[in-house]
């Protein structure tokens, strides 16, 4: 019979078990970077696949469409009547198509359209790839010679990169719609004057800030769910693990990407 | 490709075009707020304080804005260099003189650049040129002044508070004008008096009143006055004579003035006998040999009595005066 001590021999100590850990991040930042250079390796080599990336871009702008407008145009609405009592209490209603702009132009435009975005469409190419990978489908086209990585990751990555900046213009645009519906019925300010008021305190650098961070964010949801999905594993448990984690780290990727772009955006104005 | 693909592929492109679309006008939209399509000119203006002036804040001209902040630098010894994009269609309507200063957008709004004054007979301001500053009247300077009003304010009612404690103690004037009864009695009266003049006064303008109408009556003599032609004739007629009368007086003042100018001189026997001592003094002297002269002829009338040639003749005028004496007795 086998004592405490002879069992506790064999465990592997908490340092131990630390230091598996800690080698295993760096073994992830390592893919994840190799991951990334073999994207931006494969994407300026032919084949080009154009079909590829429309049937993508309609799968993640298209689709996302209605849900992202519909979310934009709710914020739009919601920030306006949540801000009004402040600004009320200062006398100062006429300062809300200015502020209702700043924070949609700079911040909930491209962070909302990310946000909703890595749900649908992150957790979606997560599960994809990774129901693929479980089934051995990618193993079967690098067998048929047809290159997976090109075919099923640079496509989706291209795709959400372009898409998701438009995505963000267009919810920008009900957004601003949304909160001049509001400020209309209660103000009765005109749509020229909203407009006038809400550009009034935007500057090409919050213009170009919030472009980048679209194009950061629909990039980095794009690599995100391919990532999680190219390298499952564990079979279907894999899949629902690769959708979760999809999402998961592309959002908090996408806070964090947030915070660097706002504060270098802060250096140029 | 078949058409299902067709269709997706025209869908995408719909969708990037209009986001694209949407873009575009974004950037124009926001270039034609910060007029970065407009033709413009370059101004500066220097500066001891912005007070946070930004790059990128409104230049207003007349309440209207005119162009942006393009860059704020130092220079000199910690002054503040800002230049200012303006639009070149309103380049027309200011001048080298006009000064700047640093506003607010509101009571809590961004700061602006403002431009004003500036004269027509000043050249039209061109690009590079230099505007002549104005000092700020920043937030301290404001609560400086609003601390001296403080300052009075609290001296206004400590004044206030000396004031009414000495009405109350009943000292000054209008304390014992308070606290004193006999004044108020006095105060009383005088308002009664008062009352009395007024209503006299009230009366007197009722009469007078009065009076204006009877003399607006007509009939009266007022109204003869004015409406009688009769009348107003022999007035005329009256006052021509007098005005005669007048100029008679003048000429017979201007006679008398003459001949009391002539008394002055010594040209006439009158003027001699009034100025002349020497002309006096002969006098005296003819006066004084009239005097012996007559002295001397009553002597010899005296003599000439007695002569016998002529004795006869005043007897008897004696002897007829006696007789006319005794007759009338």
């Amino acid at each position: 019979m086998a004592t405490i001590k002879s069992i506790t021999k064999f465990a592997p100590s908490r340092f131990a078990r630390l230091k598996d850990r800690v080698a295993a991040f760096f073994l992830m930042l390592y893919r994840v970077y190799a991951f990334i250079l073999r994207f931006f390796k494969e994407v300026f080599l032919p084949p080009y696949e154009f079909k590829e990336v429309v049937r993508q871009c309609y799968e993640v702008g298209v689709r996302s469409f209605t849900l992202i407008s519909l979310t934009g145009f709710i914020v739009g609405v919601i920030f306006t009547k949540q801000s009004r009592p402040s600004l009320t209490d200062f006398g100062a209603t006429s300062w809300l198509p200015s502020l209702v702009s700043i924070a949609i132009m700079k911040a909930l435009a491209p962070l909302v359209t990310a946000l909703i975005a890595a749900g649908k469409v992150g957790s979606s190419i997560g599960a994809e790839l990774g129901s693929m990978r479980v089934t051995e489908q990618i193993d079967a086209m690098e067998v048929s010679g047809t290159k997976p990585f090109k075919f099923l990751v640079c496509t989706r990555v291209i795709a959400t990169t372009i898409t998701i900046p438009l995505l963000a213009t267009y919810t920008a645009f009900i957004a601003l719609l949304g909160g001049y519906l509001n400020v209309s019925q209660n103000e009765g300010t005109s749509y020229s004057t909203f407009m006038e008021q809400a550009f009034e305190p935007l500057t090409f650098v919050d213009f170009w800030a919030s472009l980048s961070k679209a194009i950061v964010f629909g990039f980095t949801i794009g690599i995100v769910g391919c990532y999680q999905g190219y390298n499952s594993t564990k079979g279907t448990e894999g899949v629902g693990k690769a959708a979760n984690g999809a999402v998961v780290t592309a959002m908090f990727l996408v806070f964090i990407e947030e915070v660097l772009i706002v504060q270098i955006a802060g250096w140029f104005r | 490709m078949d058409a299902s693909e067709n269709r997706r592929a025209i869908t995408v492109g719909i969708f990037v075009l209009l986001g694209v679309v949407v873009f575009v006008i974004g950037i124009l939209t926001l270039g034609g707020q910060n007029k970065s399509f407009v033709k413009s000119i370059h101004i500066s203006s220097i500066f001891s304080d912005v007070s946070g002036l930004k790059k990128g804040n409104n230049v207003w001209f007349s309440g209207v804005k005119v162009g942006v902040i393009k860059s704020i630098r130092f220079t000199g010894n910690s002054q503040v260099d800002v230049d200012m994009s303006i639009e070149a269609s309103s380049q027309q309507y200011i001048h080298r003189n006009a000064g700047v200063r640093i506003s607010s957008d509101g009571l809590i709004g961004n700061k602006i650049i403002v431009i004003d004054g500036g004269s027509p007979q000043a050249p039209i301001v061109q690009d590079g040129d230099v505007l002549q500053s104005e000092k700020l009247l920043s937030t301290d300077d404001i609560m400086k002044t609003l601390q001296q009003n403080n300052q009075n304010l609290l001296a206004i009612t400590t004044d206030f508070k000396t004031l009414g404690h000495q009405i109350l103690a009943g000292k000054g004037t209008v304390g014992a004008l308070l606290a004193d009864s006999t004044m108020a009695v006095q105060l009383r009266a005088a308002m009664r008096n008062l009352q009395m003049a007024t209503q006299s006064a009230s009366l007197m303008a009722v009469q007078l009143n009065r009076f204006s109408n009877r003399m607006n009556t007509k009939g009266g003599l007022a109204d003869k006055l004015l409406t009688d032609t009769v009348a107003f004739n022999r007035i005329q007629e009256s006052v021509a004579k007098l005005k005669e009368a007048a100029n008679n007086a003048t000429i017979l003042t201007n006679n008398l003035n003459k001949a009391s100018n002539k008394l002055n001189s010594t040209d006439n026997i009158m003027g001699v006998l009034l100025n002349d001592p020497t002309g006096a003094a002969k006098v005296q002297s003819t006066l004084n040999n009239l005097q012996q002269s007559s002295v001397k002829l009553n002597d010899d009338l005296e003599a000439v009595q007695h002569n016998f040639l002529l004795k006869g003749f005043f007897k008897k005028r004696e002897k007829a005066k006696q007789d006319s004496l005794k007759a009338k007795m």
